[in-house]
């Protein structure tokens, strides 16, 4: 009896990790692909064959210097730019909003977040021609500073995540902090950010991956200022039909290096990324 | 309430002092300002152009901006926002239509007659609608033609399709064909004499008479020939000279399909095929690349003058020198480089059978794609007639 529930135990765990194992290399495969593609010696995007038949890193530096045609580096600093400040700014408004609207009471609290939610709805691409003409009337089209703007701007919309972790921590902890005479202000500094950490890391990285990968506001805003392109934009250009044979393997090699600054980050927060800090922190 | 109001005032104030301080001051040097479009290939080519502009007219205190956009994105970066557009911007013969339409293009006036004597007949008719002239032709390379490998085929073989896929066969290699794209198909009903035309803003196709069946039953045999091979640009490099002996595309590949082929390297213009057992020969799409000047400029006839100048024969064979660009100008088609260039003379053999794209309708290319989609997948549970008949009626918004 025994035995048998063991084997079959043992043949359900074979079954799974083999669905695993399919479904890991389905996933994988795309990316050993890129990367393999980025180190490819052999131009044009498409081979007969998978591996390439010579590896070179050719690719890695002549995006670094044969920059008159595509201004990789100058791309690749322009998004971290945006992607840095955008990040710092969203992320405190992000926090800002749930925590007021997780802690605080006030009139019009509900049919505000409804609002949000609501309007949190919508592609934010669709309001992309309004905000064009809006950034025309100031002057603010085609610099950095209108990519900060767009990203950053909407960002309360998205309170409804870490509102939801807000909620979670326990009113007990204010309450104990304000009779120490501890302001809302305090708390929320001292007390409630420090025990928040997985949910400010999520916002972080949210923050900091959107400039890396919209392609659609740049292109509205940016138009015809080919400088103060970001990578997404710039990396298209490689693959216009005069351009993809001789450059598809360079784009490749572009595609991965925007992978290191997000996995940097990733892998420094990831520390902070762990969960059940809230459950030890009231004693009783 | 009375807060948020006043801030709103405030703000509303602020935008529109913003929107209105653009008056531009009138000195004695007359201040022109223009832009100019142009893909991110043709920059370093373009600030030469404009340079040399400035040089040949002094007495203007020039200030000439340019601005990367390629020409297939012309007309979208236009409509987003038509102010903001270039003065003087590259857009394909394909676009017309629709730019004349949105009034984004102004129309040719001075020295108007020069230019249509200086550039070929073909190009001159694509920059025209409803006889006035709303662009400087600047290129005529947009077509196709059949690139091949000395190696496999002699210059008899490639005058006939069906050599071609037997000669193929014959080596174990293919030819490639990009069926499935209504650009590429529409050469068999060309060859055939089908007609594209515009009724009332509709596209009207007679693809589904008799003769149009006859091209359909060829189109199948094409596709069902063992040697037949589709696929896009990339299949087509990926596969030159190892896998295809020879294929249909255009200009824009000829430096990569020279590097690839080296000595093997030939092109020349598309063979004729079996159409109901007559050889036929295959027609062609010409398009070209135009120069257009905005109307909502601020200095029109300086605009005018740069777009002459950055298509006139000299800088149509700087185009063709930098960056192979078959020119439209008669004299510069006649320069000896030119004639001498591979794939440009294969696309000037091809001339003759070729038509402008003027009166094909956006609503051609979908249905024109899923016909020769179902023919490569070989679904024949629709009779030629049924699909051909789908086509048209789709092609013409039904």
């Amino acid at each position: 009896m025994m035995k048998s529930m063991k084997a079959r135990a043992k043949a359900g765990n074979a079954l799974i990790y083999a669905i695993l194992s399919g479904l890991s290399f389905i996933w994988l495969l795309p990316i050993v692909w890129l990367i393999m593609s980025s180190f490819r010696k052999e131009p044009g995007a498409y081979t007969a064959y998978i591996i390439p038949k010579e590896f070179t890193l050719d690719n890695y530096t002549r995006l670094f210097t044969e920059t008159t045609l595509f201004n990789y580096p100058r791309w690749f600093m322009n998004t971290l730019i945006v992607a840095i400040f955008s990040c710092i700014i969203s992320t405190v408004i992000v926090l800002l909003t749930s925590y007021a609207l997780s802690r605080l009471r006030f009139k019009m609290r509900k049919p505000m977040m409804n609002i949000a939610l609501v309007l949190g709805m919508f592609p934010g691409f669709m309001s992309m021609i309004a905000i064009y003409h809006i950034l025309k009337a100031f002057g603010l089209t085609q610099s950095l500073f209108a990519l900060v703007l767009v990203y950053s701007g909407g960002a309360a919309l998205g309170y409804y995540i870490s509102k939801g972790f807000f909620d979670t921590i326990p009113k007990a902890i204010d309450e104990s902090a304000m009779l120490d005479g501890a302001s809302k202000n305090t708390i929320f500094w001292k007390i409630t950010l420090p025990l928040s950490k997985p949910i400010v890391v999520y916002t972080i990285l949210m923050a900091f991956i959107g400039p890396w990968v919209d392609f659609i506001f740049v292109s509205v805003i940016m138009k015809d200022n080919y400088q103060n392109y970001t990578v997404a934009l710039g990396l298209f250009q490689m693959l216009s039909r005069e351009n993809i044979y001789q450059y598809f393997t360079r784009f490749a090699a572009g595609a991965v290096l925007i992978a290191i600054p997000i996995t940097i980050l990733f892998i420094y927060m990831q520390k902070y990324y762990v969960s059940g800090i809230t459950g030890g922190s009231v004693k009783g | 309430m009375k807060k948020l109001l006043i801030l709103l005032a405030t703000l509303l104030l602020a935008t529109s002092l913003v929107a209105c301080k653009a008056e531009e001051p009138v000195a004695e040097v007359k201040d022109v300002t223009l832009k100019v479009w142009g893909s991110q290939d043709d920059q370093a080519m373009l600030g030469e152009m404009v340079e040399a502009f400035k040089a040949a007219n002094t007495g203007v205190n020039w200030t000439i901006e340019l601005g990367v956009v390629g020409e297939p994105d012309a007309r979208t970066k236009y409509l987003e926002d038509p102010e903001a557009a270039a003065d003087v911007f590259a857009y394909p013969n394909d676009q017309v239509m629709d730019l004349v339409n949105a009034g984004a293009l102004y129309e040719v006036t001075i020295n108007k007659d020069a230019i249509v004597a200086a550039n070929i007949q073909s190009a001159v008719d694509a920059a025209t609608v409803d006889g006035k002239l709303y662009g400087y032709p600047m290129t005529a390379d947009n077509g196709y033609f059949m690139y091949y490998d000395k190696s496999v085929y002699s210059e008899e073989d490639v005058k006939s399709l069906d050599k071609m896929l037997e000669v193929a066969q014959a080596a174990g290699k293919k030819v490639f064909f990009d069926v499935s794209n209504g650009w590429y198909i529409a050469s068999f009903f060309i060859g055939a004499g089908n007609t594209f035309s515009m009724v009332d803003g509709k596209q009207v196709l007679d693809f589904n008479n008799e003769t149009g069946v006859k091209v359909g039953e060829a189109i199948k045999a094409f596709t069902a020939h063992p040697a037949f091979l589709t696929g896009d640009d990339n299949i087509f490099k990926a596969g030159m000279g190892t896998t295809i002996a020879a294929g249909v595309s255009g200009t824009w590949n000829a430096g990569d399909i020279s590097t690839i082929l080296g000595a093997n390297y030939a092109a020349t213009k598309l063979p004729e095929y079996t159409l109901g057992g007559v050889a036929t020969q295959l027609g062609s799409f010409a398009g070209f690349k135009l120069m257009g000047v905005n109307s909502l400029t601020a200095f029109p006839e300086e605009a005018m003058a740069l777009a002459e100048f950055l298509t006139n024969e000299a800088n149509q064979i700087k185009r063709f020198e930098t960056r192979k660009l078959g020119p439209s100008n008669k004299n510069a088609a006649q320069n000896e480089a030119v004639l001498a260039d591979v794939a440009l003379s294969a696309l000037a053999q091809q001339a003759p059978f070729a038509i402008s794209q003027n009166s094909v309708a956006g609503t051609y290319w979908g249905p024109a794609e899923a016909f020769g989609l179902a023919l490569e997948n070989k679904d024949y549970t629709m009779s030629i007639q049924a699909m051909l008949d789908a086509l048209v009626s789709q092609a013409a918004g039904e």
